[in-house]
């Protein structure tokens, strides 16, 4: 019986390595592209896009238009978004399946941007290059550019917005103001913040602008996830704690148009006169608040303009050449410094709202 | 009794089989060939395998000690919290306080046992359901996570990553595989010939009863041998430098000792004893208590042994950590053929349930399918894969307890055993 | 009356469940207005038949026809039969332990006033049912608040709000006492004088010939006979044979007792009630038991013979106040299961489904459960061990199985009752303690667990019988304490031993003098 059983063994052993065959990864086929640098690739080759998932609108059209865009570009696109409950394992394992398809660019808008270098390295291992799209992917060698606004500047821009915004209503100091900042886990959030800071810093040391509240620290002013419902219940408390007495509230430093609307909802929602709020994205609802004389400010970071930029990028190493970049020294992600393209952000108030929203279709109408 | 149904019964377990487990390989066997098929290929390429282990390792190491909480009848909804909770304390002591990493290891697992101690607490000792005690600590320990982590993102160091995302070294001659990897396959080779030989040693000791048929034990062999080898030459053979992951090695592991346990120890009996009938248990002379506080403390264990596989595969650990994966386990255990009323599942069902789900996942992301579908697939075999389940049990086809409790003894059943006008009345009553 | 059309004929009925035959060609007619008993053992085909008969398998699921009311019925539902006037009472009653007694009378049948329940109208039917039935309670009482004899009474004030004309019991005194069942049985009767037809399912056969005009009997889902008592009388040998296909001799096997030396003393054992701290569930009682000894407890239900049993066996039950337990002259302190297990004691619990047994086991894992150290070996179960105890189990103790692999809800309740003694045979227990070894167990089992019981006497081990028939205690024990509301009021040896005087020492408190 014995032998009968060894024997069978045998033959399921052959069996299987017959399946096999000789497909394996490591003779002939994959090196060229490991060691593919200079030479590009195909034209109509497979370019992934990892975005987070479904939660702004500008994601959204981020998607559409890589979709399109790498389409008419003549690559085969692979466009994802995380799942809205399990986002970093989600994205982990799309990128890796991206991989896997052989993807030879992978753009990538991270969910948590620290989280990502065991998939982004074997992006890299397997040939592709890996681009970070608006979020620097951090603690990895394999980033192999990023692209993006000037985030810093968008913070400067945001902080003089504040200022300018206040000065009008009541020429002198000292201002009284509340900050918010993004989400601790967005590698932005902090470089929005500290950009407002650079403007706003000077000012508050002066005594002209106070922070009624006291807090200033970007831990103490984060929202958690970028949550609407995070900002609206932290504006509420602060109303409370602080705002309650005769206290006016001047100004309200917003880092993007989610958060500033959660934050006039909550001071409308007190009874209390809407403060200066500055903000960022130029969403629908709040370019309209902005018409309506509520929200203050946002700025333009023009999503078609970041895609079409990252499209060319692609476009630049299909043929081989080294894509342009206009930053080699401040993006430093832990482990090494990271080649940037940086797009210029433009402020947009009610003064010149048409004027910045002249070619986009959605946001135009609003503005007349 | 037909060649195929003798097949089933035999082919894939010991002494009973389990029809949704048996079901659910041939699910998987079919949704591999499908995704193999529909993507060109690529699901079966050593490089989507090995990535397809190190995805669903942290989630299978969860899924062992769900399946022992749900069999004890609980559940257990803090995982997710408790991974998070773990990866952050880890990562902060040896990121910001210089604790070595594998000293960083130790001390994940003391936390893991201190929260299931905490947690089994409650459960065992104070009464209070584990679906309440693990609803708090799913708040508690998240909290937990945010207050010590300030919501950021703390990366670990090397060392530390390779318990997520590293392979076993390359060494000795360059034969085109990883060495280590060929070697662990003939290890799984022999451990299935040395099982199959056992196994008909222990039942010949069995007065009354047959072994199965020769030609079965050889068939099932082959089988097993053969999707071991091409297993083995996928995972050795992938790009250099790469090999079977080592958290796909601590899942291995994990899994045979705790198959040993739960179905080959008085402790393991125990659990499915509390599960089935606590009453029965205790006045069996089980220690009701301390059965369901080990249950607990378990699976806090293995949440922060899951929390630190996956920090480390992430290469840091962020506050989005555990989202979620107390669902992915549970439906896990559940698509593996475990009874929601609890006493009944096994650790193997509970990880091709897993196994299922992820190759599931993968195979709709290869195909480029976006979350949002992939998440209403899931959720709709999820639903599907049960409710097949009850509807079989309802018709009277192969129930789970029928099949798990079914005799072994092929050419037998055809024919009414005597009892049979006995279990009439008792059975469609307890259907009806 | 002979030549009145019978209410109800059931002819040819066959129902197949897959791979088995569970009724062959089943035919029985009950006439209007008499009280029909159908006899046979567990697994006979009776519940089968009467599901059949109110739909639980609706028409077309079996062969045959049902001719009710001269008429042919084809019920969809059990909702059908109700409408038609048939309405079945299981074994497991269909309350709603935290709803009131109106409440569960209407339950599904609220009488409605535009639209919404009308309680006040429910609450004065309720009354007038009840009071059909003969429950005095409050019908705003909780079902959990009442007895398990006064819930039988509201699930048939129940089917009376169905408007019931043919009313079908299923075991209805199994779980009742004496006085309880008593009550039962008039009732029965009144109704029979109202012109309701009844059909019980029993195997109390004391029952059926004090109550039955007419008796059917299933043996193997086929009908054996049907006796017409008027005109043969209730030949009880007669109905035994029938049910188990042979004599049975004797109820009760030869034993000849070997009794030696007391070895298991309690004194003065003394148990609270787990939740209101003042009640006394056992006051003070004292009882010894010698080896060989079959010593049997009598009492109502409700009298603390349960409570008794297994707060002794590891404290299982209450919160001990005070008492000693002695064994071999030592005393020895029994603070859980584990410590009685291996102190030698072993109890098995009247409710063998809830809390004797886990349904999901199969036999050989069931045998061994209560002593897993025996089959194991450096920390590994032997799993050839686990079966060798087991199919040995099977041979002794002739456990009807083809073989210990299969699981103990596919046996018959004897049988599963076999099942949970060889579990604690495993144990080799010094002194078990047997509570209701035979409840719901067929005659013909019955004979063979008594068989077992005097056979572990006779290995010198002492046996209590905690039971609520007193024939049985009578027949089968050494000697026999009798127990009333939580203290042991007498001690009677077999020859002395007759049901009044049980019955006197089991309902008042005043000692009688032992002997």
């Amino acid at each position: 019986m014995r032998n009968f059983m060894i024997k069978s063994v045998a033959v399921g052993a052959a069996v299987a390595l017959a399946l096999t065959g000789c497909s394996n990864d490591r003779d002939g086929g994959s090196g060229d592209s490991a060691s593919g640098d200079a030479k590009g690739f195909a034209k109509d080759a497979l370019i992934g896009v990892a975005l987070p998932s479904k939660t702004s609108e500008n994601w959204v059209l981020a998607g559409d238009l890589f979709t399109n865009g790498l389409k008419d570009a003549g690559f085969q696109s692979d466009v994802q978004y995380a799942g809205a409950s399990t986002t970093v394992a989600d994205q982990q394992a799309q990128i890796t399946a991206m991989v896997t398809k052989g993807a030879k660019v992978i753009v990538i808008g991270a969910t948590d941007a620290a989280q990502l270098s065991t998939q982004v390295s074997a992006a890299h291992q397997a040939g592709a290059k890996v681009i970070a799209y608006d979020r620097l992917i951090t603690n990895t060698a394999d980033v192999d550019y990023y692209i993006a606004f000037d985030n810093f500047k968008v913070g400067q821009l945001q902080g003089q917005a504040l200022l300018d915004g206040m000065k009008a209503k009541k020429p002198t100091g000292p201002w009284t103001v509340e900050l918010f900042s993004g989400s601790p886990d967005d590698n932005n959030a902090g470089v929005f913040f500290n950009g407002a800071m650079d403007v706003l810093k000077p000012l508050i040391d002066k005594g002209d602008v106070v922070v009624g509240s006291g807090q200033k620290d970007v831990k103490q002013t984060a929202i958690q996830g970028w949550k609407a419902e995070g900002a609206q219940s932290r504006m509420d408390s602060l109303l409370n704690s602080t705002y309650n007495g005769n206290k006016t509230l001047d100004g309200v430093l917003s880092p993007n148009d989610t958060l500033a609307r959660a934050i006039i909802t909550s001071v409308k929602g007190a009874g209390k006169p809407i403060p200066v709020v500055t903000g960022q994205d130029s969403e629908v609802e709040s370019v309209k608040s902005i018409m309506a004389g509520e929200q203050y400010s946002t700025i333009n970071k023009d999503t078609r303009k970041l895609v079409a930029e990252t499209i060319n990028m692609v476009k630049t190493l299909q043929t081989g050449a080294e894509p342009q970049v206009n930053d080699t020294k401040s993006y430093n992600n832990g482990t090494k410094v990271v080649p940037a393209f940086l797009l210029p952000p433009v402020i947009v108030t009610k003064a010149n709202a048409a004027e910045s929203y002249a070619n986009d279709p959605k946001l135009a109408p609003l503005t007349k | 009794m037909s060649r195929i149904k003798e097949l089933q019964k035999n082919l894939f377990g010991g002494t009973t089989s389990n029809a949704r487990q048996f079901g659910m390989i041939f699910t998987l066997v079919a949704i591999v060939l499908f995704f193999q098929f529909k993507t060109g290929g690529l699901t079966l390429q050593p490089g989507n395998l090995i990535a397809l282990t190190q995805q669903y390792a942290y989630i299978s190491v969860l899924s062992i000690g769900m399946l022992m909480v749900i069999v004890a009848g609980h559940i257990d909804l803090s995982v997710g919290s408790i991974a998070a909770f773990t990866g952050i304390v880890v990562a902060k002591a040896i990121t910001e306080h210089n604790v070595p990493w594998p000293l960083g290891i130790v001390l994940g697992l003391v936390v893991g046992a201190l929260i299931g101690a905490w947690q089994g607490f409650w459960v065992a000792y104070v009464g209070i359901p584990a679906f309440i005690v693990t609803l708090a600590g799913m708040l508690l320990f998240r909290g937990g996570n945010q207050y010590i982590g300030n919501a950021d993102t703390v990366p670990v160091p090397k060392g530390f990553r390779e318990i997520g995302a590293g392979y076993l070294p390359e060494v000795g001659p360059d034969t085109g595989y990883n060495n280590l990897t060929l070697l662990l396959g003939l290890l799984a080779c022999v451990a299935v010939v040395w099982r199959e030989l056992r196994a008909r040693q222990v039942r010949t000791q069995m007065e009354g009863a047959e072994p199965a048929p020769l030609w079965i034990a050889v068939f099932r062999m082959v089988v097993m041998i053969a999707v071991i080898v091409f297993v083995t030459l996928r995972f050795a053979g992938g790009r250099v430098g790469t090999s079977f992951p080592i958290s796909g090695i601590i899942l291995a592991v994990l899994v045979i000792a705790y198959s040993f346990y739960t179905r080959n120890t008085a402790g393991g009996r125990h659990i499915y004893a509390v599960g089935g009938n606590s009453r029965a248990a205790e006045l069996s002379g089980v220690k009701l208590r301390r059965v369901n506080f080990f249950v607990m403390m378990n699976m806090s264990v293995l949440a922060a042994l899951a929390g630190m596989i996956f920090v480390a595969r992430s290469a840091a650990s962020g506050p989005q950590d555990g989202l979620s994966w107390e669902l992915d386990a549970i439906a896990a255990v559940f698509i593996g053929g475990a009874a929601v009323s609890g006493g009944l599942g096994t650790v193997g069902g509970s990880i091709v349930g897993g196994l299922v789900m992820a190759v599931l996942n993968n195979g709709l992301q290869l195909t480029g399918t976006g979350s949002d579908m992939v998440q209403i697939i899931k959720g709709l075999f999820l639903l599907g894969a049960v409710a097949l389940d009850v509807y079989n049990k309802k018709q009277g086809r192969f129930s789970l307890i029928g099949s798990l409790t079914r005799s072994f003894r092929p050419g037998h059943d055809a024919a009414a055993p005597e009892s049979t006008d006995a279990n009439l009345e008792k059975q469609p009553a307890a259907r009806s | 009356m002979s030549t009145a059309p019978p209410l109800l004929e059931m002819r040819s009925i066959t129902k197949t469940f897959p791979g088995v035959k569970a009724l062959a060609d089943v035919k029985l007619t009950v006439r209007d207005g008499e009280i029909h008993a159908i006899c046979g053992e567990n697994g006979a085909g009776k519940s089968t038949l009467m599901k059949v008969l109110s739909g639980v398998y609706p028409y077309g699921s079996y062969e045959g026809s049902i001719v009710y009311r001269g008429a042919e019925t084809k019920f969809s539902d059990i909702r059908a039969s109700e409408h038609a006037g048939i309405v079945i009472i299981h074994q497991e009653l269909a309350l709603v332990p935290g709803m009131s007694i109106t409440e569960n009378i209407f339950l599904g049948n609220e009488p409605r006033r535009f639209g919404r329940i009308d309680w006040k109208a429910a609450n004065h039917k309720a009354l007038e049912l009840m009071a059909m039935v003969g429950l005095k309670e409050d019908p705003d009482t909780l079902i959990k608040d009442i007895g398990v004899g006064k819930q039988q009474l509201v699930e048939i004030a129940k089917a009376f709000a169905k408007d019931v004309q043919l009313l079908i019991l299923d075991e209805p005194t199994a779980a009742l006492n004496e006085n309880d069942s008593q009550h039962l049985l008039d009732l029965l009767r009144g109704f029979k004088k109202r012109g309701i037809t009844s059909i019980m399912i029993s195997h109390k056969l004391n029952e059926i010939e004090a109550i039955a005009d007419s008796i059917t009997i299933l043996r193997d889902g086929k009908t054996i006979e049907t006796i017409d008592v008027k005109a043969d009388g209730a030949d009880e040998d007669r109905i035994v044979r029938g049910m188990v296909g042979r004599d049975l001799g004797s109820r009760f096997p030869e034993h000849d007792s070997n009794i030696g030396d007391v070895f298991f003393e309690v004194r003065g054992w003394t148990v609270r009630h787990p939740i209101s701290a003042e009640r006394l569930v056992c006051k003070n009682s004292s009882f010894t038991v010698r080896r060989g000894e079959i010593v049997g407890f009598a009492g109502l239900m409700g009298a603390g013979r349960t409570e008794l049993a297994m707060s002794l066996f590891g404290r299982s039950y209450g919160v001990y106040e005070s008492g000693q337990i002695l064994k071999d002259g030592k005393e020895i302190q029994l603070k859980s299961v584990a410590d009685a297990i291996a102190n030698g004691l072993a109890y098995v619990s009247e409710d063998r489904k809830a809390v004797g047994l886990n349904l999901l086991d199969d036999i050989k894992t069931s045998v061994v459960a209560a002593k897993l150290s025996k089959i194991t070996r450096n920390g590994v179960l032997d799993e050839a061990a686990e079966y060798r105890e087991a199919e040995a189990y099977r041979k002794s103790l002739r456990i009807k199985t083809p073989t210990v692999d299969e699981g103990v809800t596919k046996l018959s309740g004897g049988n599963q009752q076999k099942v949970v003694l060889a579990k604690w045979m495993f144990t080799d227990p010094d002194l078990l303690i047997l509570d209701e070894p035979t409840r719901g167990i067929d005659v013909g089992a019955k004979y063979e667990i008594y068989g077992i019981i005097q056979e572990l006497a006779s290995e010198g081990r002492g046996v209590v019988v905690i039971s609520s028939e007193l024939p049985e205690l009578i027949g089968l024990c050494d000697r026999i304490y009798t127990v009333f509301e939580g203290t042991i009021t007498g001690e009677i040896s077999r020859r002395d031993a007759n049901p009044e005087t049980l019955m006197k020492q089991m309902t008042s408190t005043k000692k009688l003098a032992t002997s």
